[in-house]
């Protein structure tokens, strides 16, 4: 019964292949491509550093072999933790479920099904991540053809281990606690957890270990390179797999891949037999909605509407988003991630070796950029996907009295504000610790407001421009070609805005270092006046857009 | 009261609703019948709004549906066959959250909020969240929610898909309702039996296009043998 299963996904597979005409073939080959150049980019990043690494006097191969083992490291763990938070929709909430279990298949087979998607969803992005890294370091130690296929070979074992643990885990969770609430509670310990590790892994200050000269004793560091990255995981075996294949000591490599593939059956044997008692029973309860009494209170939207009937429909979609959001577990886990990347972020602007108050006022300016880009990156899972999460319901919306602009101002109003705090205190406690001067703290701190505001528009008018109102997850948006284009068109723009400001910018430094009549009013005229414009565009250009394709679109 | 002059609608090369012209009554019930993929819910959707035409107009309450959408869209009530709504409401919020989109006055809805879900038999289950309810129970929850805003035209796609038989003798006499008090009801379905009893009018489209149009005995009449059902006549005109 499995290969029927198994030809269904490929049949789906295929045909959406033969669907690829035209324009969207078009655009996703263009996707492709952008893809590919980010990758190249990856790899040439990787390069320098694994060559810089290599070129190391008597340590660099150590080192880069060190490296390779914390990568791979990062990467399984990276894996069980997307097992685990994908195995609880796909295991117990595919839209497929009901179906595949109405029909005579046997359970094992369903659940073998379901388990290898979630080893290919929790996988292949980190699998597609890695690949620069392992191109580099094959080139670097002037490998064969046959050490990437003896990589893809070990990979398969790897990350069917890592995905077999999150499966377990979802598993055992659902039979002892077979509820839906146990999802929401799994996914919200998953964020926890992948929020702890980033953070603790930045705190761990790991530029260090690039650094020989920060560690007193040198035969300490040389016996850190020398010993096993975690010796008990099935990272580790790859990695003495590829140190064995790159010697050319057979033996040790075929007897690392073994205990991998050996491992590998013998933990799918093992959830193959759990699955008959444990897998229908969490399936079972999954289905109960746990239970939830209230909403019969006047809410203060509905108070305030009563105050100005004129503002009767968006404040009443405002509080359909409010509670629905904050009952939601999937955004109290994105929250969590946000607030480590906020924590690392800022710990990132105090580690800054910067010595002169000018070079750190500098970097405050050039960093409203990248708190810009924390912005973007926040607002692609909050702002871009807030039209298309309206999904089915859409069409209460769609065939209600209420015009498109306004559902998508709500959907701005409901982004807007945590958007420019985010940016403000970015900006705030980054210019702060940096000691920033003044001119610099103020410019920068409106430039992120204003900024702050154009992408969350940016956010609505692209999220208005490609709605998917099928989607499962905000994931699915996040990797889109819209998602993309809106990262790309943000990225774009605050480049813009970082170049417009350069130039008083510049005249400010003048100043600072005494130079007489550094200020040129005309260019600060022409560079305000460029400023509008850009932002004006920034604006006007995607928010109509979106409205038009919005309102043109049927569902 | 609702008005479809020369209607249609394509995708790509296939013509889903061909050269429609239609008129209901306030007060009339009209049964839009048809096999699948006949046109129907294309012709509901786009009455509603949530479509557009590629030619032809369509009024509702006497507002073109695509030069006054929001007057349009204020004056009816859309049910579609699939009961789609917010996973994270209560029934109740729902409601409420239907009755303020719908500029009902906030005192009528506290009065006749607790009225529906009596009626629909969901005053139990009002304040639990909407994923926990039953294909029926989102169903009657969306009735409930077309009487709540008092609507001039309804439009119902397959309304009684999930629906027990209690529920459903129930919609039927609240369907008669809302006509007597003067709604035009537009409602697509496949079940003739209530079709026959239930209905005013009938319409028959097939391919996109009206095959047949006029009370159930008129209808019957097109039947080349005499006293045959409405079932037959159907079966008739749409092979």
């Amino acid at each position: 019964m499995f290969n029927v299963l198994a030809a269904r996904k490929l049949h789906t597979f295929t045909n959406t292949l033969k669907a690829l005409r035209g324009w969207k073939l078009a655009k996703n080959l263009m996707f492709a491509g952008v893809g590919l150049l980010m990758l190249a980019a990856l790899y040439g990043g990787f390069w320098r550093l694994l060559n810089y690494l290599e070129g190391v006097q008597l340590i660099g191969p150590m080192l880069s072999w060190k490296l390779t083992s914390m990568v791979l490291l990062m990467t399984f763990s990276m894996v069980i933790v997307s097992s685990i938070i994908i195995s609880m929709t796909t295991l117990y909430y595919s839209f497929d479920l009901k179906f595949l279990f109405s029909c005579p298949l046997d359970l094992r087979s369903i659940f073998m099904d379901k388990a290898l998607e979630t080893v290919f969803y929790s996988s292949w992005t980190l699998v597609l991540a890695i690949l620069p890294f392992i191109l580099a370091l094959g080139r670097i130690k002037a490998l064969g053809a046959g050490f990437y296929l003896a990589y893809g070979l070990l990979m398969v074992p790897l990350v069917m281990l890592a995905g077999a643990f999150g499966i377990l885990f979802s598993m055992t969770v659902m039979y002892l606690f077979p509820s839906s609430k146990t999802r929401d509670i799994t996914w919200l310990l998953g964020s926890v957890s992948v929020a702890f590790v980033y953070v603790m892994f930045r705190f761990s200050k790991p530029e260090k270990l690039l650094r020989p000269d920060s560690l007193e004793i040198v035969a300490q560091y040389i016996q850190y390179l020398q010993s096993p990255t975690a010796p008990y995981m099935p990272s580790w075996w790859v990695t003495k797999a590829m140190v064995a294949y790159s010697a050319g000591h057979w033996g040790a490599f075929a007897g690392s891949a073994l205990v991998l593939c050996l491992a590998a059956a013998a933990v799918y044997s093992f959830i193959y037999f759990l699955a008959g008692p444990l897998y229908m029973r969490g399936f079972s309860g999954a289905q109960s909605s746990p239970r939830f009494k209230g909403g019969r209170e006047n809410l203060p939207e509905q108070r305030l509407a009563v105050k100005w009937p004129s503002w009767r429909a968006p404040l009443t979609l405002y509080w359909k988003d409010r509670l629905m959001l904050t009952r939601d577990a999937r955004y109290w886990s994105q929250i969590i991630l946000i607030a480590a990347l906020i924590a690392v972020y800022l710990f990132s602007i105090r580690q800054l070796p910067l010595d002169t108050p000018d070079l750190k006022s500098l970097v405050s300016f050039l960093n409203v950029a990248v708190a810009g880009f924390v912005v973007a990156a926040i607002g692609l899972r909050f702002t871009f996907p807030s039209i298309s999460l309206e999904g089915n319901s859409y069409w209460l919306l769609k065939s209600a009295p209420v015009s498109t602009a306004s559902v998508m101002r709500e959907k701005l109003m409901v982004s807007l504000v945590p958007s420019v705090a985010i940016g403000l205190v970015l900006i705030a406690v980054s210019n702060h610790l940096l000691n920033a001067d003044l001119f610099i703290s103020v410019l920068s701190a409106f430039t992120i407001t204003v900024a702050s505001v154009v992408i969350s528009v940016m956010g609505i008018g692209l999220g208005a421009t490609f709605p998917d109102f099928n989607v499962e997850n905000i994931h699915q948006l996040e990797s889109s070609y819209g998602g993309f284009l809106y990262m790309a068109t943000a990225m774009g723009y605050l480049s813009l805005l970082v170049a417009v400001e350069a130039w008083p910018v510049q005249m400010h430094f003048a100043e600072r270092f005494g130079r007489a009549h550094a200020w040129d009013m005309r260019a600060v005229a022409l560079c305000a006046a460029v400023f509008i414009l850009l932002n004006f565009v920034a604006l006007y250009v995607p928010w109509k857009i979106g409205l038009r394709s919005l309102e043109r679109h049927e569902i | 009261m609702i008005e479809i002059h020369n209607l249609t609608k394509t995708f790509g090369s296939f013509r889903a609703v061909d050269g429609l012209n239609l008129r209901v009554e306030a007060g009339e019930i009209f049964g839009f019948l048809g096999p699948n993929g006949a046109g129907k819910t294309t012709t509901v959707k786009i009455l509603s709004g949530i479509m557009r035409p590629t030619s032809g107009r369509v009024l509702v309450a006497g507002h073109d549906v695509a030069l006054e959408p929001l007057a349009a869209k204020r004056a009816m009530a859309y049910i579609p066959d699939e009961p789609f709504v917010y996973p994270k409401l209560t029934g109740w919020e729902f409601l409420r959250f239907i009755g303020d989109l719908y500029s009902v006055p906030q005192a009528e809805q506290r009065k006749r909020i607790p009225e529906l879900l009596e009626t629909f038999e969901l005053s139990a289950q009002a304040g639990e969240l909407l994923e926990s309810y039953s294909h029926g129970m989102k169903q009657k929850l969306l009735i409930a929610s077309v009487l709540l805003r008092r609507p001039k035209a309804v439009l119902f796609d397959e309304p009684t898909v999930g629906l027990d038989p209690k529920s459903i003798r129930r919609f039927k006499g609240l369907l008669a309702d809302i006509a007597r008090e003067g709604a035009a009801v537009f409602m697509c379905t496949h079940i003739l039996d209530m079709a026959e009893k239930l209905c005013h009018t009938v319409g028959i489209i097939d391919r996109g296009r009206l095959v047949a149009r006029g009370t159930v005995a008129e209808v019957k009449k097109l039947s080349v043998v005499a006293g045959r059902s409405l079932e037959d006549v159907f079966l008739e005109l749409t092979e």
